[in-house]
């Protein structure tokens, strides 16, 4: 189910509920680092919407396009590296061609891009598990590349990106804010573009792919375009989150692009909800904050071993709300307006299926 | 709201406590710590190729606080459990947290920020591994007001290229751990042509960097090398790369981690038995993860140390394995364990450092951290491990062999005593130089200090006898 | 094939199929068809269940490439062209199951129909005032397969009746030259079947149409000349009257169910 894609329609009482909760969770974001902790500014909530932008560009395919890709996180990766490799100076691994850092920024998310338009033309005549397959070869592609080219990386990584930021955003170290802005701006940024894209002749025909190509073709689109396309434009979503990385991180290694972060990285859009952009902020701020304060609590049974707890969580979510935390929230949604005697079949009009005519 | 009808606002309660939760958990991070209190962190591996190490390695550190520092282990068979009662100077320290490492890069960096930032330590020990130090060193240089001290990593460049002024190094590196294996194999074995094959990795290579720099300094030529890639699982392909045997003396196996095994098994695949006499290893040859697989094969074979010297009969050793028995005897760790003694150092250095110091931090603490340290396995230099101007160690080196036991297992045995090895190797290696890679070192001529020096060990007793 | 040669001559075909055939395997579906469609025509096909006018129509819009043969659409040779060319050059088809985007709106169904044979498939911006249009005329396809009271609702919560009219107004969207309608109006009522009867018959006088119908009653009102099929092949043609009085059609398939429900849907 895809709630955007729609035309503009009368603003039911979720969508209501929905833009309030929103726009007082961006006021309190905005204003938050003049408060808050700094941890939390430069870690966990930077860190939430970077991983969100490269999470948002699975859910953007997988929701939009039916496309479920494996190469997000070795494309948001190749961005991190290109830009390491081209703005790095001195003695760190890779090619450090010292370069201005804004002409490094450009040249990754354009590189990034480009790769994406390659790999999504060879990915685009398949579809369902010969997809995930493909994708999957471009992360292992991505992972074994990085980790035995020294001259662009070796296991180690390259280091010292966040030395060479632009003058904007300066030293992420000692001027954690700038960068929490820049992240959320950006995060806010590619959320309302793929709201935009999806209401547009592509983002709809996108979806019409999604739901029946062959029916597509008849209707006169070009199938393997219109999912390279997407593709691409994914690819150029996740290049943006690999420039944050990088400055946020300072350092980016293969195992950034390792199955583990591959796998993370669908973990992160399937708790959040593969139906809704939303849940890719949603789904990442569930798992940067389990996955650091679940290891602080002491686990008496499991031998202590808080990964397999996180791995337990993650498991109930998914089960609890197969469609993940946003799914939960448009149950719990429905459920209220049923308690309150409105009907199953109102509440679910007015919730998931618009005005009933 | 006015439009939600009747109940309808309960919807926001799970949201309401929910953000209720996340405030609570910020404030909490917020609280600040009484300013007298040090907050230590302790960084190792639990999960990945090392994560057995995760115990023996917090075992080390809190032996040493537990000796020198008053702390109380919760659990003497569980390091992990925790530690009370640590005071230095009249500070409480805290263990404010286990870094838990999977020898990967960004696991690393998320759980130094972690334990930095989030848990708010001043001085961490650890981590376990080569990369992660170098980008653990590259965090220092950024976080100068935070201290360092590395638990047990082999890589060259933390101490070397990068150098942070806050990051200090008690042990050798994978380097200064073969130093005189290379010269064994050229004077006990008599290898003149040799060829190696490494790792493809900054260990691998720093590690294969000792032994090409020691054999070939004494004389000898590396015909070939070999890289096969971290997580190989064929190495087939990389042994037929290799020349057959009868074309060289012998070959360096610098193949760690679980890959040692498959590779020794390819190479009998293609050539037959190993001959131990024409093998020479790091010390992978024996370790934890290729108990079964590797050192009954290689009965006989020499490999470079890992710092320790498992069964030396000096008064140090025995103090040093005494304490590790006190402290956590219970956990029935083997104390001679370099993961243990590695550990064990920093946090010893760390408790002499801050004494000094007055409890002070940062600048302060790095000036009094201690330039040399009484080391149960160090003999040379009056059994102080001496720090250079890199804050790296210069430590003795014990080159050893894999002998079988009285129960008829394979045995580590000491054989060589190779004194005061610096991580230089004497200026051979350089700042300015490339840092181990594929092709460096070069195979040169050089005269290493220990050259000429380095003594037979026999029945855990240094004799005066020169063996290369 | 004397007959459809004679009726060729009349005009310059839309539609020209010559030697088409369809193998599955081992099975012909359709086997060596000619058939001629002239502009404005009206033409219905017939035949029982398996007959092959659905792999017709497969073939013809490009679902399926052919086997063997020949297909001409506007006078182009497009044997070899995809579907998405075929519809650029005027056709549109209707499926026996309605194949519509479940997870959109009516609206964007029909809009995608609309879109989909003009430009700008990949316009990644909203034109407000170039999207009002497209969807002024979406709406008023619906108006007219009276779909437009569920205009915003999801398809996949629409009535299978309810599904058949959002393929015709998408079918009637595109503006075509040749529509193709398969079984349009399987599971309609009666008073959804008079409704369709009535639109068909109201259709532009330019717009081709072949209909595969089961309803006798509908394609014989609409069409003006009858193609019958059997086993993959075409065997008799001719207008509805001469149909209604052959033999051989009787025979095969009118008998007993002329003018009652078939029974079953999916017909070859």
């Amino acid at each position: 189910m895809s709630p955007f894609a729609w035309h503009p329609r009368p603003m039911s009482e979720k969508n209501l509920v929905e833009l309030v909760i929103g726009v007082t969770l961006l006021l309190f974001l905005a204003v938050f680092p003049v408060f808050g902790v700094g941890y939390w500014v430069s870690f966990v909530l930077t860190q939430t919407f970077l991983i969100g932008i490269a999470a948002a560009s699975l859910v953007f395919l997988t929701a939009y396009g039916g496309m479920v890709s494996l190469a997000q996180t070795a494309l948001y990766g190749i961005s991190a590296f290109a830009l390491g490799n081209m703005v790095t100076k001195g003695a760190v691994k890779g090619l450090h061609l010292g370069l201005d850092p804004w002409l490094a920024v450009v040249l990754a998310i354009a590189i990034t891009t480009a790769i994406g338009l390659v790999f999504g033309a060879v990915a685009s005549r398949s579809a369902g598990i010969y997809f995930l397959m493909i994708t999957l070869t471009y992360a292992v592609i991505a992972f074994t590349f990085f980790g035995q080219v020294t001259q662009v990386s070796g296991f180690s990584g390259i280091a010292g990106i966040a030395d060479r930021t632009p003058a904007l955003v300066g030293d992420p170290v000692t001027q954690p804010n700038r960068l929490y802005y820049i992240a959320l701006v950006t995060a806010l940024v590619v959320y309302f573009a793929i709201r935009h894209v999806v209401r547009t002749p592509f983002g709809i025909s996108l979806q019409g792919v999604r739901d029946d190509p062959v029916r597509m073709g008849s209707l006169g689109y070009n199938v393997a375009l219109h999912r390279t396309l997407a593709f691409t434009f994914a690819a150029f979503i996740a290049s943006l989150a690999g420039v944050l990385y990088g400055w946020w991180n300072g350092v980016i290694a293969p195992d950034n692009v390792g199955l583990g972060a591959t796998v993370d990285l669908l973990i992160v859009a399937v708790i959040g909800g593969l139906g809704r952009v939303e849940g890719a902020w949603l789904g990442a701020f569930a798992f940067v904050v389990i996955n650091n304060y679940v290891r602080d609590v002491s686990v008496p049974v499991l031998g202590g071993s808080f990964n397999t707890v996180i791995g337990l969580i993650f498991l109930a979510i998914v089960i609890v709300s197969p469609s993940g935390l946003m799914g939960l929230w448009d149950r719990l949604w429905d459920a209220a307006g049923y308690r309150e005697g409105s009907g199953p079949r109102a509440a679910a009009a007015a919730g998931t299926a618009g005005p009933q005519a | 709201m006015g439009r939600l009808r009747g109940r309808r606002w309960r919807i926001l309660l799970p949201f309401a406590a929910m953000a209720i939760v996340a405030a609570a958990i910020a404030a909490s991070s917020l609280a600040a710590h009484s300013a007298s209190v040090i907050r230590l962190a302790i960084m190792s591996d639990c999960k990945g190729a090392f994560g057995g190490a995760y115990e023996l390695d917090i075992g080390g550190a809190e032996a040493a606080l537990a000796q020198y520092a008053h702390g109380k282990p919760v659990s003497s068979k569980k390091p992990s459990a925790g530690m009370t009662g640590i005071t230095i100077a009249g500070h409480p320290v805290k263990i404010v947290g286990y870094g838990c490492g999977n020898d990967t890069v960004p696991v690393a960096i998320s759980e130094t920020k972690r334990l930095m930032e989030q848990l708010k330590a001043d001085i961490m020990i650890g981590p376990l591994s080569g990369d992660e130090a170098v980008t653990i060193a590259h965090y220092a240089q950024k976080h100068p007001t935070k201290t360092f001290i590395i638990g047990t990593a082999g890589s060259q460049d933390p101490t070397l290229q990068i150098a942070p002024k806050n990051m200090f190094r008690y042990h050798g590196d994978g380097a200064q751990w073969n130093a005189g294996t290379g010269i064994l194999a050229y004077k006990k074995l008599g290898w003149r042509k040799a060829a190696i094959i490494m790792d493809d990795y900054s260990f691998g290579w720093t590690s294969a960097a000792g032994l090409i720099a020691d054999f070939c300094g004494a004389g000898g030529k590396i015909v070939k090398r070999v890289f096969p890639p971290l997580n190989t699982t064929d190495y087939a392909p990389y042994v037929q790369q290799l020349p057959a045997p009868s074309k060289v003396d012998g070959y360096f196996w610098v193949v760690g981690g679980t890959g040692t095994g498959p590779s020794l098994k390819a190479y009998e695949s293609a050539y037959g038995k190993v001959d131990p006499k024409k093998f020479v290893g790091n010390l992978f040859f024996f370790f934890q993860s290729g108990f079964a697989d590797v050192a009954p094969r290689l009965i006989g074979a020499y490999y470079g140390g890992f710092g320790n010297a498992p069964g030396l009969k000096t008064a140090g050793a025995k103090q040093y394995e005494a304490t590790m028995k006190k402290w956590f005897g219970p956990a029935g760790f083997n104390v001679t364990d370099s993961f243990v003694y590695n550990y064990f150092n920093a946090a010893h250095a760390l408790v002499i450092g801050l004494t000094k110091s007055g409890g002070a931090l940062g600048a302060s603490l790095n000036a009094s951290l201690p330039r040399s340290i009484k080391a149960g396995y160090q003999v040379s230099n009056g059994g102080q491990v001496k720090l250079d101007s890199n804050r790296q160690a210069i430590a003795d080196q014990y080159p050893q062999q894999i002998v079988k036991g009285p129960d008829g297992k394979p045995a580590a045995k000491i054989v060589g005593y190779v004194p005061g090895v610096d991580q230089s190797f004497g200026g051979f290696f350089k700042k300015t130089s490339p840092p181990p890679g594929r092709s460096q070192p070069p195979c040169v001529k050089h005269k290493f200090p220990w050259a000429g020096h380095i003594k037979a060990v026999q029945n855990g007793v240094i004799t005066k006898k020169t063996i290369g | 094939m004397t007959e459809a040669a004679a009726h060729a001559e009349s005009a310059e075909p839309i539609l020209r199929l010559r030697g088409v055939g369809r193998r599955f395997g081992g099975l012909h579906a359709v086997s060596d068809v000619d058939l001629d469609v002239i502009p404005g025509e009206r033409r219905a096909i017939l035949g029982p269940n398996g007959a092959g006018k659905t792999t017709l129509f497969n073939v013809v819009a490009g679902d399926l490439p052919v086997t063997s043969g020949r297909i001409e659409l506007f006078g182009r040779d497009v044997t070899r062209e995809p579907a998405r060319q075929r519809a650029k050059l005027g056709l549109a088809r209707s499926y026996q199951q309605s194949r519509l985007f479940l997870g959109l709106s009516v609206e964007d169904n029909i809009f995608l129909a609309i879109v989909g044979v003009g430009r700008g498939h990949l316009r990644p911006v909203v034109l407000p005032r170039k999207d009002a249009e497209l969807r002024a005329r979406a709406r008023e396809a619906a108006r007219r397969a009276a779909i437009d009271g569920r205009l915003g609702d999801v398809v996949g919560a629409l009535a299978h009746g309810e599904h058949r009219q959002v393929a015709l107004a998408m079918a009637l969207a595109a503006e075509p030259k040749l529509l193709m309608l398969d079984e349009p109006a399987s599971g309609l009522s009666r008073g959804e079947r008079q409704l369709l009867t009535e639109l068909l018959l109201a259709l532009d006088a330019d717009i081709t149409l072949i209909l595969i119908e089961h309803d006798m009653d509908i394609a014989l009102r609409v069409a003006e000349r009858v193609t019958m099929m059997h086993e993959g092949r075409v065997i008799v043609e001719g207008t509805p009257a001469e149909i209604r009085a052959n033999q051989l059609v009787h025979d095969l398939y009118l008998g007993s169910h002329y003018g009652s429900e078939p029974e079953g849907g999916a017909s070859g």
